[in-house]
């Protein structure tokens, strides 16, 4: 009951501490900075989800951020649909495809699974690239967005805050829902077979359904951090696809730990900032940020959520143990 | 196949390529019995829960459970059939609540009340009140007794339990081995219990199997078996 009472008090708190972001900023290059680590946020959560509940490391979910784009950008190219259903199709398409692809890969363990994530990424990479005719090949392709969205002006949504906002309320949206997809069933389940498939296979769970499920999910939440990047930036290239953004994102998710929802989204904003504030300073930005990155990795595997999670939360008295642990 | 037996394996073989991992293994289980099953290191026992429970593959034989052949089907129907299992190593959800684990594999078995069912069997194996915390908060001796939690769950009517035993205390195996007792009896649960422990197996049995280089070398009451001179010379020596 405290956990459900504290969800909508955590939303409201996020979304004052958006609004007044948007309100307080009036600089656009401030606010498309935020808007960026917003989106990248939303990636990372994504990326972050896999690792947390699979347990698994993906290297190529940037596949699904560019396809998002690819695939909103194809869709209103035929103009036979409006732009609302194509941003549906495009994110339950990419689930699916996801899914299946899911249903394959994450029989593979460890390593070998990063490695085929990285492959089937690339895969999609290069086809992009040369797909000239379909995908505008290395040149990438416009997105025709219409002039309403949402029955909201686009020339309004587009506008620094509008798009910030807009952002803001998806990142807080997808954590909302993922925190409350988790207390399910469904979430233990998948908890289980992340700590010991075989056990949970002899406790009677299919254990292949529910981490492809993850990995679709996943790769949905990557998706719409996709679709939010065409929206900003009305365009999409093989860029988009590539295996270095894919890096990136996992770097956020180090940086900012997993093991808490919201660590994979802080790491985000931390990254931004880094490459903000370091790049004024430093052209190869990157090589400090991997220093920063290896301390965190050593003094604080659990990125910077676990470090700081015991600090933000409420001190509550540890369930009482009766007997103590045997000595062995 | 006999239905009155709760478990029968006939001609149980697992050969790879030229080695001979169990060959042509036979053995039942009445219900509310245990089964002690002995032998040196390497004779096949863990081999044979793994074969029953479906987590290797038969070269030849068949399992039955209670008439019904389940040699076709993968290990979690075999568990929602009522065949369930421990691991030689503690098998548990380290991150998970003790409570929140011990009542999902409730769910999984398909127990209407599963909250209920898990603080039954919590309560059972005396974990009740470390319900609220994670299983790497337990001690070994408590996962252990949380691993054979999750294999009770449902009210299995067969449980193969490996080595349950291996690294407690004396006063600890004792212990598992008094509620053990208490909950094959009371829950008319048939146990094949593989454990190096002698003074548990022929303390808590009603029959004992003797393994040896992947075949039965004798199997009966208790006390026969351990008046037997293969037994003694292959396994029990002068300890016996």
């Amino acid at each position: 009951m405290k956990l459900l009472t504290s969800l909508p008090t955590r939303l409201l708190a996020g979304a004052v501490v958006g609004t007044a972001l948007a309100l307080s900023i009036s600089s656009g290059t401030v606010l498309s900075l935020l808007t960026q680590a917003t989106i990248y946020a939303v990636f990372a959560l994504g990326v972050g989800l896999l690792l947390r509940q699979n347990g698994m490391v993906s290297f190529g979910h940037a596949l699904y951020f560019g396809s998002a784009g690819y695939g909103v950008g194809l869709l209103l190219q035929q103009q036979v649909m409006p732009a609302e259903l194509a941003l549906l199709l495009t994110l339950l398409g990419l689930g699916l495809v996801a899914f299946l692809i899911g249903l394959v890969i994450v029989r593979v363990p460890g390593v070998a699974f990063g490695m085929l994530t990285l492959a089937i990424g690339q895969v999609f990479y290069l086809s992009a690239s040369r797909s000239r005719g379909l995908t505008g090949g290395a040149d990438g392709m416009n997105i025709d967005w219409p002039a309403r969205l949402f029955g909201i002006e686009l020339s309004l949504l587009l506008q620094p805050k509008g798009l910030f906002l807009l952002s803001w309320a998806v990142l807080l949206g997808v954590m909302a829902g993922l925190t409350l997809l988790l207390r399910t069933r469904f979430g233990a389940i998948t908890e289980a077979v992340r700590d010991n498939e075989e056990r949970a296979r002899f406790i009677g769970i299919r254990t292949l359904v529910p981490r492809a499920a993850i990995y679709a999910l996943s790769a949905m939440v990557t998706g719409l951090a996709g679709l939010l990047a065409a929206l900003n930036t009305g365009f999409v290239s093989p860029e988009n696809l590539h295996w270095s953004l894919s890096g990136v994102a996992l770097m956020m998710v180090v940086v900012g730990g997993y093991k808490a929802l919201w660590g994979p989204a802080l790491g985000a904003v931390v990254y931004f900032l880094a490459k903000d504030v370091l790049g004024d300073y430093a052209n190869h930005w990157m090589a400090i940020f991997g220093i920063a990155l290896i301390t965190v990795i050593v003094f604080a595997p659990t990125g910077l959520a676990g470090a700081l999670g015991p600090l933000l939360r409420p001190r509550a008295p540890k369930p009482a143990r009766r007997t103590a642990p045997a000595a062995h | 196949m006999n239905p009155s037996y709760a478990l029968q394996a006939e001609d149980v073989a697992i050969h790879y390529g030229g080695v001979k991992a169990l060959d042509g293994v036979s053995l039942t289980l009445e219900p509310g019995q245990i089964r002690g099953l002995i032998g040196p290191n390497g004779a096949g026992k863990s081999t044979v829960i793994d074969a029953i429970t479906g987590r290797r593959r038969l070269t030849r034989g068949t399992v039955h459970l209670k008439g019904q052949d389940v040699s076709a089907l993968g290990a979690t129907e075999r568990r929602q059939r009522g065949l369930s299992r421990s691991f030689q190593r503690t098998s548990v959800f380290s991150q998970m609540p003790v409570r929140k684990q011990v009542e999902l594999a409730s769910h999984k078995m398909g127990v209407a009340d599963s909250q209920a069912d898990a603080d039954a069997v919590l309560r059972e194996l005396e974990l009740l009140d470390l319900a609220d915390i994670t299983a790497d908060e337990l001690g070994y001796g408590e996962q252990r007794r949380l691993d054979l939690a999750l294999a009770l769950v449902g009210r299995p009517g067969v449980l193969l339990l490996d080595e349950p035993m291996a690294g407690l205390s004396v006063k600890e195996s004792h212990d598992l081995a008094r509620h053990l007792k208490a909950l094959t009896s009371r829950w008319e649960v048939s146990v094949l219990l593989v454990e190096h422990d002698m003074d548990v197996v022929f303390g808590i049995s009603d029959a004992v199997t003797v393994f040896e280089l992947g075949r039965v070398i004798a199997s009966g009451e208790p006390a026969a078996v351990r008046a037997n001179p293969r037994v003694r010379e292959a396994y029990l020596g002068s300890a016996a």
